[in-house]
């Protein structure tokens, strides 16, 4: 049963790797962004 | 019904439930850091401080739910629809290749589907990059 639907849809990988990626990628943006919104506020309030 | 059979009837609602929830938390997030990002800048500014030039550019950087109102695109925004029409065509192009060699199988559907999507995306990269006014 597994493996039929495994043969049926193997080819759902790829968009499925696609989708990881979009969602990495979309987390490390938003990482950076944090990171330089946090440094700005730690900096203004050294100041 | 098992999960099988669920799976087999609706697997193709896995690319509009995953656009949809993409798009809307790159909304919110967006929104939300556009509005720390305007508060800080404020607050350096009532201070007479400088704001960080990487705080600047992430204010000026534009996001990807089209908050340019002028209709003017930036080279680099013409650039970005060229590859974007580039990237998109290569897809469709590859997905057809795929579909036609796989066209007595079953899934083949699944190929033609991705190249149609493909192809209508290069067009509307197309069209933005035809019609976006230069500054």
């Amino acid at each position: 049963m597994s493996e039929e639907l495994f043969r049926d849809f193997w080819w759902l990988m790829f968009p499925v790797f696609g989708m990881v990626m979009a969602i990495l990628g979309m987390a490390r943006g938003d990482a950076y962004q944090d990171a330089v919104i946090r440094d700005a506020r730690e900096k203004l309030e050294r100041k | 019904m098992d999960f099988e059979e669920l799976f087999r009837d609706f697997w193709w609602l896995l690319f509009p439930i995953f656009g949809m929830s993409m798009g809307l938390i790159g909304m919110l997030q967006t929104e939300s850091r556009n509005q720390q990002v305007m508060r800080l800048i404020k607050s350096y500014l009532d201070q007479g401080k400088e704001p960080p030039p990487e705080l600047l550019k992430l204010a000026s950087q534009p996001n990807d739910y089209g908050t340019n109102m002028s209709g003017v695109a930036s080279p680099g925004q013409r650039n970005s629809s060229v590859w974007n029409f580039v990237v998109f065509f290569a897809l469709a192009a590859g997905f057809s290749v795929g579909y036609w060699f796989v066209r007595g199988e079953a899934y083949a559907f699944a190929f033609l589907i991705v190249a149609v999507t493909m192809g209508v995306l290069a067009l509307g990269a197309l069209f933005i990059s035809l019609t976006s006014r230069r500054p």
